[in-house]
């Protein structure tokens, strides 16, 4: 697990371009959208989704389930460990 | 309608964003693509929005944003921009990932960054601006025809100021994509040679200027536009002569008033001759001034020859490097802009002094 969340903070520095941020800098169970973390926007949402798409080959089938996997890095963690084991 | 430049914002291959010096020192490339030397983009731009810009974008909203301030405008009547090619940078990378992905996992920033109108937007955003917004993309005059635009609004009373930008970018495709259509000088050569190195074709460059107009001189006016035209595929050079004519005629001035001529030389032997015929022709009593060895050719390059016309007004000092000949004697109180792109795309501006 630890080592899969790693590997999400760099993907998202990345694919947000979140510069001056170092994986080191997020926390694992803190939220991605709204104050009190990185204050990712609806645009980064989208962007989060192809990336599940693209690296990981999962869809979101219900957009309804979106606010809970996409609450943090440690979410979306569970989330690919239980669509794999699925 | 006359109407006033109250601020300049130019990001170019030369030292140009700071408003405080005018070319004072010029900086030498010894290759045929002339890139812009960037700002600190932190200075204009606030880093969550400055995050998810591409390098064309910060371009263009720093230039805004630093002639916005030059202005002292925050709430311009209308923003309106002209590009040949937009945000090329984007539109590469989206149609790059569209091939590599077999048309899936598309991701919205490249696309949503990839439209013409993306900096006029993403300004009118930044102000909270909900006036005219409107973006020209007829190529080589597209900053003329965002020019003319404004000029027109003011003049129908819809707004009293503007904001206006032309901008382009060149990247590592898009100078090869025109160098197989001989756009360029198959040789690198320093830019400082660009008017005697005698061959075919030109150098890349790319830029980002922004101009604030208002129909008010105020006292710290760079300079008073009288005019601007664009024709396109003018018939041969009698053509181009005729409509110069007519175009400082038709504003009170002959090629004996003009004190002038920022001229759009880029080193094409061909594409040259035009200016050498009217430079030693109908405005050969005139000064004569080039810029394209600064900033490189590009669709709206014309932008930058405005900025140096209204830096010249202002200051009324004409930079050793810009000029063909000797420094003019006297005060310089009539300005003729004249460029071509690839000769089919025209365009004139005419400046006075404040």
């Amino acid at each position: 697990m630890e080592e899969l969340i790693n590997k999400l903070k760099a993907e998202i520095i990345e694919v947000l371009n979140l510069e001056d941020i170092s994986p080191e800098d997020i926390e694992a169970e803190s939220p991605l959208f709204g104050e009190g973390g990185l204050g990712l926007d609806s645009i980064d949402a989208l962007e989060l989704i192809v990336l599940l798409e693209k690296n990981y080959e999962i869809k979101i089938e219900n957009p309804q389930d979106g606010k809970q996997i996409f609450f943090s890095i440690q979410s979306m963690a569970d989330f690919i460990t239980q669509q794999k084991v699925a | 309608m006359d109407v006033y430049i109250k601020g300049l914002g130019n990001i170019s291959p030369q030292n140009t964003a700071d408003n405080s010096q005018f070319l004072e020192e010029i900086v030498e490339y010894n290759q045929n693509n002339l890139q812009v030397i960037h700002p600190i983009y932190k200075d204009h731009i606030s880093p969550i929005r400055l995050r998810r810009m591409s390098r064309m974008i910060k371009m263009g909203i720093a230039a805004a944003s630093i002639c916005l301030d030059d202005a002292g405008l925050t709430d311009p009547g209308a923003i309106i921009t002209g590009t040949g090619f937009g945000c090329t940078g984007d539109t590469e990378k989206f149609l790059l990932a569209m091939i590599a992905n077999a048309e899936q996992h598309l991701t919205p920033t490249a696309f949503m960054q990839s439209t013409h109108n993306t900096i006029s937007g993403q300004i009118a955003i930044m102000l909270n601006c909900n006036n005219y917004n409107s973006t020209y993309v007829n190529r080589g005059t597209s900053f003329e025809a965002a020019f003319q635009d404004a000029m027109m609004l003011i003049e129908e009373g819809e707004a009293n100021d503007a904001l206006i930008g032309g901008f382009d970018e060149c990247t590592d495709n898009h100078y090869i994509i025109t160098s197989r259509l001989g756009y360029w000088k198959e040789r690198d050569i320093k830019n400082t040679d660009l008017y005697t190195a005698g061959s075919k074709g030109s150098i890349s460059g790319e830029g980002a200027s922004f101009f604030a107009i208002s129909k008010d001189s105020g006292n710290n006016s760079y300079a008073k536009i009288k005019a601007v035209s664009h024709f396109y595929k003018p018939d041969g050079f009698k053509d181009v002569e005729k409509r110069i004519l007519s175009f400082l005629e038709a504003n009170g001035h002959s090629p004996g008033s003009v004190d002038l001529v920022v001229n759009g030389l880029n080193g094409d032997e061909e594409g040259d001759r035009v200016y050498h015929q009217l430079m030693s022709g109908m405005l050969k009593n005139c000064t004569h001034t080039r810029y394209k060895h600064l900033c490189g050719e590009y669709d709206v390059s014309s932008a930058f020859a405005l900025w140096l016309a209204s830096k010249i007004l202002k200051t009324q000092t004409v930079p050793k490097s810009v000029r063909v000949e000797n420094a003019p004697e006297g005060q310089i109180k009539t300005v003729l802009v004249y460029n071509h792109f690839n000769f089919s795309y025209q365009g004139l501006f005419l400046l006075e002094s404040c």
